[in-house]
């Protein structure tokens, strides 16, 4: 059935599109700050992914095993470096107007996809044996085990850190850095560690993100993040600044519109536009974006 | 102060230079050729540059131009007409090529092309295919095939020689892709396809899940997909992973063996239609396909055996007519004859190439000649 | 000679635009990243109408207006969001704006608009011609900045809501910067659209309007000598670094970044930092 085709492949995107999202609206809801070198994140976490896979290929039996090892060695080297981009380039400038934030962003996105230029070559790059190229049943449609991957990944890690936020000591000291930083700071909670992990896991979660679409495309490009930096950006305000649960069903339900839309709307508008076009009429009807921010 | 201010000079100085650009090296052939080198089609001119660079090196090797060397003028114009144009501005006075070739997208060599013509000097295209670039003047000329004609090619290929009516064709929304498509359609009623459905897609989109759902709808016997190595790669991937088995038909913009890199087991069976014939017995192609393997370390690729094509065109044109007189460079390059490795290269009164097509496929992971498509009626460009 | 001709109108043609962002960001605080949509609107406008015949003066009239009505509308829609949220509404209308002109041919859809006819003045005559209207546009956005306008764009700028308690109508002057900006963008679309003879979508996506607006920023967000120092700068930097042009644009990017990071006022912080130690050099 053609219909449900296009909602578990717009539900597979937009799997990708939260994994991304969802690091920038943690950036924003902590820092109010637009972190679109985000989009850096993500490509750099795909050619480490793409990269260690390649190399323990040949050492190791099974593509998938080399994957697994290789996403998790890539989400934990991007993480750290969030973390370090948050240091030298964020914390300094705290005090700054928004925009000098996000100007600083922007010409850091662009001297990191340079440098993946210059160090990884203008080609991009695959994976010599992709592993999880073979298909799988699905109620009415077959889908690459990748796809299925991507959609779980998105869920498991997403959920996940629900579930940090929730139930552990962690995840309510954040929780609260994030309402008030003096009131918890004055409770004794370390608000530069909150800001660390904050960067950690949203990081960590595009460099998933990269080494899944890597899977799903086979292709990684120093330009890779380009369209993710702004639609990303659309994303976190259609799902309200801040709040997590409503930047990932904006995802999704992008995710969902872009698929229909390139394919019946085609004619009239191209891909990105459509996002866009989805963000303005939905903000001239709910100028706080689809759910209220936290 | 002091110190700041001799750091200052210093830096001045070093301004001027380099905006005064090369000094004058002794005698000389200046080529100019202004190529993305940076931004989103950095890939395609790198592998222009190499060509070009390659073309130059072989006709130094064989004595340069009547004992005078020949020298590639580069320059970055990041595929935008904006830089191209004062790069094509500073190539006509500051640095006085005779003449010059465009390693660039057709956006920027159409922006330069006028500038050029303006200040008549010959200037070839090698893969830009705006059907406009040609008519800025008798002064521009190109060694690709325009859009239209590859695409009126592809339609013979699919509707006749494979025999394939029922197609989908799906387009890459940019020039390229959208004059191949123009021609394909002209001529599909000729061959008796039956174009099912057309679908767009941006020169960025790398996932085609709903595009490959929406395919196996419509159960075509062919697609006809327009696209570069890095969209038709992860295309054809996915057409295959999503389980439509039709022949998949692309032109040039495939020709590279990053296309087999990306697609895997996928690209076996793609054909395309194309200049470069990897199983040529012409011994000038199979040399440059040695010489530019040795030299770039990958495979040769269309773009960069059409921009050595152009800088051989340029190069036996000044053996001609010499380097002193550009208009009647121009005449020389205009009538000339010349085996390259992308095929047997004249003009047209436009300036347009007239050469076979030829038809490859991937074969074991390779490029491999699967056929020649030669009618001079349906191929020919227009002349005007 | 010819070559720095072609720059100068490259340097004037950027400055007009940076400095019609300027109204708009630096004077009132609306951080947009999508103000190459103008330019384009401004371009094409100007385009089709020479090519249809209009004379060039009226195209660029015409082009000029036509912005500032497109100005208008978004300057609307800006009023209903505020900030960060503005930011994101108007890179989507840069993108709408391509989207849509992607799309229909008669805008020339992806080959873009050629052979645009030659206004007869000559290269020097463009160059004294762009050169005018930065002057002019230099000129009217000092006077903007010392008239009354220009305090209260100051003051919506500092803090809006405060503003707005003073009594100043916050949407009208919005609206307003809005409209001069975007129409002096359109102005500089039309003149680009005439020197270069050809214009297609790629010239006014998300990357030239993250171009301009970095030229404000650099130059020093609200300072007229500032940005037109740095748009005359950046504008053509890349032709002057062709001889390191692999690593133009890594180069670009961290010159965004670290004005950023160590002197966020741009150019005319630091300039104003130099005078204050030179003059209490002075002094001492």
């Amino acid at each position: 059935m053609l219909a449900f085709e296009l909602i578990v492949q717009g539900l597979v995107q937009g799997s990708i599109y939260a994994l991304i999202a969802v690091g920038l609206t943690l950036v924003y809801g902590l820092l109010r700050i637009l972190h679109v070198a985000h989009a850096g994140l993500f490509t750099l976490g795909g050619y480490f992914c793409v990269l260690i896979t390649n190399l323990l290929v040949g050492v190791l039996p099974s593509p998938t095993g080399s994957f697994a090892i290789a996403v998790i060695l890539s989400m934990v080297v991007v993480g750290v470096l969030g973390i370090v981009i948050y240091r030298l380039c964020y914390q300094p400038i705290l005090d700054k107007p928004p925009y000098v934030a996000l100007i600083a962003s922007i010409g850091l996105f662009i001297a990191m996809e340079e440098l993946f230029r210059l160090v990884f070559g203008p080609y991009g790059i695959s994976y010599t044996n992709p592993p999880m190229a073979e298909s799988v049943e699905f109620l009415f449609t077959s889908l690459k085990q990748a796809e299925v991957l991507t959609m779980l990944g998105a869920i498991v890690l997403i959920g996940g850190l629900a579930v940090l936020a929730s139930r552990t000591r962690l995840g309510v000291a954040w929780r609260a850095t994030v309402t008030d930083p003096e009131m918890a700071q004055s409770f004794g909670i370390d608000i530069i560690k909150v800001r660390y992990l904050n960067f950690f896991i949203g990081s960590a979660l595009a460099a998933a993100a990269g080494g899944l679409v890597a899977l799903l495309s086979n292709l990684v490009e120093p330009t890779m993040g380009s369209v993710p930096s702004y639609k990303a950006l659309a994303i976190i305000v259609l799902g309200g600044l801040g709040d997590v649960r409503g930047t990932l069903i904006a995802a999704l339900a992008l995710g969902v519109i872009e698929s229909f839309g390139t394919i019946y709307l085609g004619d009239i508008l191209d891909r990105d536009a459509i996002a866009f076009a989805f963000l303005i009429v939905v903000l001239m009807l709910r100028p706080q974006g689809l759910f209220r921010s936290a | 102060m002091f110190k700041i201010r001799s750091l200052q000079s210093v830096a001045l100085a070093a301004a001027l230079a380099a905006i005064g650009g090369t000094a004058n090296a002794a005698d000389t052939v200046k080529i100019g050729f202004n190529v993305p080198l940076t931004g989103f089609a950095a890939a395609d001119g790198n592998s222009a540059r190499v060509g070009a660079e390659l073309a130059v090196e072989q006709a130094n090797a064989a004595g340069g131009i009547n004992g005078e060397k020949v020298e590639l003028v580069v320059y970055d114009d990041q595929a935008s007409p904006k830089e191209a144009v004062p790069i094509a501005t500073k190539l006509t006075t500051q640095d006085d090529v005779v003449a010059a070739v465009s390693g660039s997208y057709s956006g920027s060599t159409r922006a330069a092309a006028g500038v050029f013509q303006s200040a008549k000097v010959p200037y070839i295209s090698a893969y830009a295919i705006h059907p406009d670039i040609t008519r800025a003047g008798d002064y521009v000329f190109r060694v690709s095939f325009m859009g239209e004609v590859q695409g009126r090619a592809g339609a013979k290929l699919i509707g006749e020689d494979l025999g394939k009516k029922r197609v989908v064709m799906i387009t890459l929304k940019n020039d390229f892709g959208k004059s191949l498509a123009a021609g394909f359609k002209e001529a599909a009623g000729k061959y008796g396809i039956d174009i099912v459905n057309e679908y767009e897609y941006s020169i960025k989109d790398r996932q085609f899940g709903p595009l490959v759902s929406k395919i196996k709808a419509d159960k075509p016997e062919a697609i006809y997909a327009s696209g570069y190595f890095f969209t038709a790669g992860p295309l054809v991937s996915q057409l295959r992973s999503g389980g439509v088995d039709a022949l998949v038909v692309g032109q040039e913009g495939y020709d590279s063996d990053k296309f087999m890199e990306i697609a895997g087991k996928a690209a076996e069976g793609v054909i395309i239609t194309t200049s470069l014939d990897r199983d040529s017995k012409s011994p000038i192609t199979q040399h440059f396909i040695k010489e530019f393997e040795k030299k770039a370390g990958y495979g040769a690729d269309m773009v960069a055996a059409s921009a050595h094509t152009a800088v051989g065109v340029l190069v036996k044109a000044m053996r001609v007519a010499g380097t002193k007189d550009r208009a009647a460079l121009r005449d020389a390059i205009s009538k000339i004859h010349l085996t390259a490795s992308t095929g047997t290269i004249s003009f047209n009164d436009l300036g347009e190439v007239r050469k076979d097509v030829q038809v490859q496929i991937v074969k074991d992971g390779k490029w491999h000649h699967h056929s020649v498509i030669s009618d001079p009626d349906l191929l020919a460009p227009p002349s005007k | 000679m010819e070559y720095a001709i072609t720059l100068g109108i490259l340097m004037g043609n950027s400055v007009i635009l940076a400095l019609s962002l300027n109204l708009i960001s630096g004077y009132c605080g609306q951080i947009s990243l999508g103000h190459a949509a103008f330019y384009g609107v401004g371009a094409y406008c100007a385009a089709l109408m020479t090519k249809a015949g209009i004379p060039f003066a009226i195209a660029l009239a015409a082009g000029m207006g036509l912005a500032g009505v497109v100005g208008v509308i978004v300057g609307l829609a800006s009023l209903r969001v505020r900030e960060d949220f503005l930011a994101i509404t108007t890179m989507g209308v840069g993108f709408l704006f391509l989207g849509i002109v992607r799309q229909q041919d008669w805008l020339g859809g992806e080959m873009g608009i050629y052979a645009i006819p030659d206004p007869g003045l000559g290269k020097t005559g463009y160059l004294i011609l762009t050169l005018a209207v930065a002057a002019a546009v230099a000129v009217f956005s000092l006077y903007v900045k010392r008239s009354w306008m220009g305090f209260s764009f100051d003051a919506i700028a500092d803090d809006e809501d405060t503003a707005r308690m003073l009594g100043i109508d916050v949407s009208r002057y919005k609206l307003t910067a809005f409209a001069m900006g975007t129409a002096i963008a359109g102005l500089a679309g039309g003149l680009y659209a005439h020197d270069i003879k050809y214009i297609g979508p790629d010239s006014f996506g998300f990357v030239e309007s993250i171009s301009i607006l970095s030229m404000v920023v650099i130059g020093g967000i609200g300072s007229v000598p500032g940005v037109i120092i740095a748009a005359a700068v950046l504008s053509v930097l890349p032709q002057w670094m062709q001889f390191i042009a692999e690593y133009k644009l890594l180069i670009y990017g961290g010159l965004l970044f670290a004005v950023m990071r160590f002197s966020p006022g741009g150019l005319a912080e630091m300039a104003n930092r130099a005078i204050r130690r030179w003059a209490r050099e002075k002094t001492a």
